[in-house]
């Protein structure tokens, strides 16, 4: 386990050194989560603590982020509005992540109808703009965080089906899934020993970007009031609140959104830079 | 005959995640006009890197330590890009290994050569490139994308773009090494054929022996980024001198005679991080001995040919019987 | 003639999708509280409306039938009433879309002009090591700052200064171009950052990966030159991935652009379908999902069209498989 984790934190350390941004982004990336899981812990004052401080005061030692217009500090609230942001995406997320690769995977190796009914499933579910079904959804469910689950599930299953579909299918081709097949393997197994190592580099690149599709997802939806409720506090619902006093507390939205954003492009270069590790391109000078 | 291309002393290496990689380590070679060079190596040997910088097609991680390349008596690293690029235009034509991946997939194949012509071009003149290089029914290959080809169809429209502008130098990298069998010879054949009609020299870059000792008049061997042997095909391939160029030739598919032990070569060829001190075949040498770790043989004429290898003589005098072999593989 | 025949299979197979599309959306309407004749007719209609739609949607008979019914009506454009403004959703959708399409169009425009050349040239050029890190941080931050980050920092910039354009105060283009202008450039450049930034990615990346094809090099090897490589050979071959993310890019600005429209009071669709949201106008809803949803799989049907007539091999894949 020890060994395991050091020859992990090697290897990180030389990913990082060839590609300083993405190294860069996953610092940032482990702070933001480390932040919002210890986050509750710290003294840092009460999230939803009303009339800790005055309204809307600026910036200051006792109140780092300010306050907002219930006079509530506002970096703890920033605090649980990053771990509630983080937690609904990942969630979301991985749930997609597993039930879409398996059944992309299942759709390439078995071919045939089934192959083509999940096609047309993920293409249907495609077609949906994401914000749109959002409000649909929110319409059926109601509003809260079983919408926004749901919401990210519905934009992101297809995403992964796709992707996790064509790179199967590109890898069920090559020699070793036909000898094991000729070997006898059963294709659960073919599936999980020989299939899934070969499609986790794609999978985890996906998963990057789903994971920050997924936090888009969330900040929309609890900025148009239909995600995460008050009291709770997501960055979405965070920014909503803030644009009511934009003029008069700009400190609210700046930092909400900062943080939305840094998380979101921390996700995104770390994405970049996994794929990059995978998939070099050489270019050729044009001379 | 002239000079058409010199080599001097180049090296050449990449720069790649790994560190720098030596592809060309101090090569000199001449070529002739008019004439049939067949240089063969291992991949690695550096034998594309050098067909590749005849044309200063290099990619942008390459770097020239040192040496110099000249094509009709100019440094082609000395000139400017505009200039190089008429050279290319104007002297060099270029084939690649795979053909369907050297012709755009998007454009038919009659507009492809006409963009290669460069000015404008008759249809005629188009279908007469294609009969040339025999090609049937030239106006539906003109019509057609490449995928609709063969690739042996596909390689004959890949030379006829290269002979297009009545190159004096062809540069066919692997031309054959992605085609079947029976069509390998076909393509080599038509080579000859522009040869004989055009008078334009040939550099052919191949890693089979049969298919060089068969169609080409001069033989370079290349081993680990440095020349080890160059002469006529006949005393090249016939006596060798070079151990390396030995080897190669006993372990070639169709020198084998009753009896006979299969000899490969042992150990693999290098990659090279620096400079090697002294010979590069060194560690897989039957006829290694101590200068062989230390001293860098130079190419010296022996025997009508030029031989990098310290013990040549020996080579040369150890089994005449490899003619016999040469015989067969012809 | 192949690509005749793969535009027919393929306008099949997109009324399939819509078909599949209009099921999920029959479906879920159907789960909405209340049912379907309050997102017909909102909870207040009369018991005599009520008859009326119970009779027009059948929703006395069979759930197939039912579906039958729906699909006629929604075909021909019959979305049912706002219970709001008691007007037809389909006639309200129509006088709000030119809004949705002038701010789609004013978006595309910026992120095409601006996102193609910048990702072309840098997919061309190496640049140094600074420059390529600054070009994908900046790439990525356009990528990845929410539209309703952005608009609310330009809520905040032009509200506190008065800089030329402004926060509302839409009229249509056609009364009045310059107050129109003035109102819809913001929203355009808040949709337009992530365009960019998505259209510059992808542009450079599939530069990249056409420069190291073979039929490249032996372009250079043929000496022709590098301007005609670029026009003839490079963006020719790199169009396809441009084309695929410009129609998503597309579907999304008309489908999704209901941030920008709420922040900065668009009268377009998507304003339109959030108020419906709030009002519990439902019909409203399910008419926006339904025609956005259109609208993609149109968008993308014309954008595999495209591709078959950019790339020959792709048609001739088709039937083979």
């Amino acid at each position: 386990m020890r060994r395991r984790l050091t020859s992990a934190v090697c290897r990180f350390v030389s990913f990082a050194r060839n590609d300083r941004l993405s190294g860069a982004a996953a610092l940032v990336l482990v702070s933001l989560l480390l932040l919002s899981l210890v986050g509750p812990y710290l003294p840092l004052g009460d999230p939803e603590g009303i009339g800790a401080g005055p309204r809307l005061a600026p910036p200051s030692f006792e109140f780092p982020l300010g306050t907002d217009e219930l006079g509530r500090s506002y970096l703890p609230r920033a605090i649980q509005g990053i771990s509630a942001t983080f937690l609904l995406a990942t969630t979301a997320v991985m749930v997609t992540a597993i039930i879409g690769g398996i059944t992309g995977m299942l759709a390439a190796y078995k071919g045939g109808i089934f192959d083509g009914i999940i096609v047309r499933i993920a293409d249907i579910f495609f077609a949906f703009p994401i914000i749109l079904t959002g409000l649909l959804v929110t319409a059926i469910l109601g509003p809260g965080t079983l919408s926004v689950l749901a919401v990210i599930a519905s934009a992101t299953l297809p995403m992964f089906i796709r992707l996790v579909r064509s790179v199967t299918l590109a890898i069920a081709k090559r020699g070793f899934v036909t000898a094991a097949e000729v070997a006898g393997a059963s294709t659960t197994r073919v599936l999980f020993v020989h299939l899934l190592p070969n499609i986790m580099g794609a999978t985890i690149i996906q998963l990057t970007y789903a994971i920050s599709i997924g936090m888009l997802i969330e900040g929309v939806l609890s900025f148009l009031g239909i995600g995460v409720q008050p009291p709770q506090a997501s960055l979405g619902s965070l920014l909503r609140q803030g644009v009511l006093y934009l003029t008069v507390a700009p400190w609210m939205v700046f930092s909400s959104g900062f943080l939305l954003t840094l998380a979101i492009l921390s996700i995104n270069l770390l994405g970049d830079g996994l794929r990059d590790a995978i998939d070099p391109l050489r270019t050729r000078a044009l001379q | 005959m002239s000079e058409l291309v010199q080599v001097q002393d180049l090296r050449i290496s990449y720069e790649t995640a790994r560190g720098i990689v030596y592809a060309l380590d101090g090569v000199d070679l001449t070529v002739y006009s008019s004439q049939i060079l067949g240089i063969v190596g291992e991949s690695g040997s550096g034998k594309s890197t050098l067909g590749m910088a005849i044309g200063r097609l290099l990619p942008s991680n390459s770097l020239r330590t040192s040496g110099d390349l000249f094509v009709n008596g100019k440094s082609i690293f000395d000139i400017g890009d505009e200039q190089i690029r008429l050279l290319r235009q104007t002297s060099l034509g270029f084939v690649f290994q795979n053909p369907m991946s050297t012709l755009d997939p998007t454009m038919r194949v009659g507009r492809q050569i006409r963009l290669v012509l460069n000015g404008p071009a008759s249809d005629d003149s188009i279908y007469e490139l294609l009969r040339r290089v025999g090609l049937p029914d030239v106006k539906r290959v003109a019509r057609s994308y490449p995928h609709q080809l063969s690739g042996g169809m596909a390689q004959r429209v890949v030379v006829a773009m290269a002979i297009s502008r009545q190159p004096s130098l062809l540069i066919a990298d692997e031309p054959t090494a992605s085609l079947d069998a029976s069509v390998r010879e076909q393509i080599l054949r038509l080579l000859l054929s522009v040869r004989e009609e055009t008078g334009v020299a040939i550099i052919l870059l191949s890693h089979e022996l049969g298919l060089v000792a068969k169609y080409c008049d001069t033989i370079a061997v290349m081993y680990g980024g440095r020349l080890i042997e160059a002469g006529s095909n006949v005393s090249v391939f016939g006596r060798p001198g070079h151990p390396y160029t030995k080897a190669l030739l006993e372990a070639a598919p169709g020198s084998e005679r009753p009896g006979d032990w299969l000899e490969a070569i042992p150990g693999v060829p290098p990659v090279l991080q620096s400079s090697a001190h002294g010979c590069v075949f060194e560690p897989r040498c039957k006829f290694a001995q101590e200068t062989c770790r230390t001293v860098r043989p130079a190419l010296r004429p022996i025997e009508n040919r030029l031989v990098a290898c310290h013990r040549a003589e020996e080579v040369l005098r150890a089994e005449p019987s490899t003619a016999a072999t040469h015989g067969r593989i012809a | 003639m192949q690509i005749i025949q793969y535009v027919i299979g393929r306008f099949f197979v997109a009324l399939a999708t819509m078909f599949g599309v209009s099921i999920v959306i029959f479906a879920a309407v159907r789960m909405v509280p209340g049912g379907f004749e309050q997102v017909v007719l909102g909870p207040l209609a009369t018991p005599e409306s009520r008859a009326v739609i119970i009779a027009k949607f059948a929703l006395d008979r069979s759930i197939i039938e039912q579906y039958g019914h729906w699909l006629v009506a929604a075909v021909h454009g019959d979305f049912g009433i706002s219970m709001v403004t008691q007007t037809s959703v389909t006639q309200e959708l129509i006088r709000r879309a030119p809004a949705t399409i002038q701010l789609a169009l004013m978006s595309l425009v910026m992120a095409l002009s601006v996102g193609l050349p910048l990702g072309v040239i840098s997919g061309l050029t190496n640049g140094r090591p600074w420059q390529r890190s600054l070009g994908r941080l900046l790439g990525a931050l356009g990528a990845s700052i929410p539209d309703f980050v952005l608009g609310s920092l330009f809520l905040f910039v032009f509200t506190v200064w008065s800089l030329g354009p402004t926060i509302g105060g839409y009229v249509p283009f056609f009364e009045d171009p310059w107050t129109n202008l003035r109102a819809m450039v913001l929203p355009a450049v808040t949709l337009a950052v992530f365009g960019i930034a998505l259209i510059l990615r992808t542009a450079r990346d599939a530069v990249k990966s056409v420069m190291i094809e073979g039929y490249i090099a032996f372009a250079v090897a043929c000496g022709e030159r590098p301007s005609r490589i670029v026009r003839y050979h490079v963006l020719r071959n790199a169009a396809i991935p441009i084309i695929t993310v410009t129609a998503t890019y597309l579907g999304y600005l008309l489908g999704g652009a209901i941030i920008v429209e709420v922040l900065f009071s668009v009268p377009g669709v998507g304003l339109y379908t959030y108020n419906g949201l709030m009002n519990r106008d439902y019909a409203i809803v399910q008419a926006s999902v339904l025609v956005a949803a259109a609208v993609f799989i149109a968008i993308n049907m014309v954008a595999d069209t495209i591709y078959t007539l950019l790339d020959p091999r792709i048609s001739a894949q088709q039937r083979a498989s």
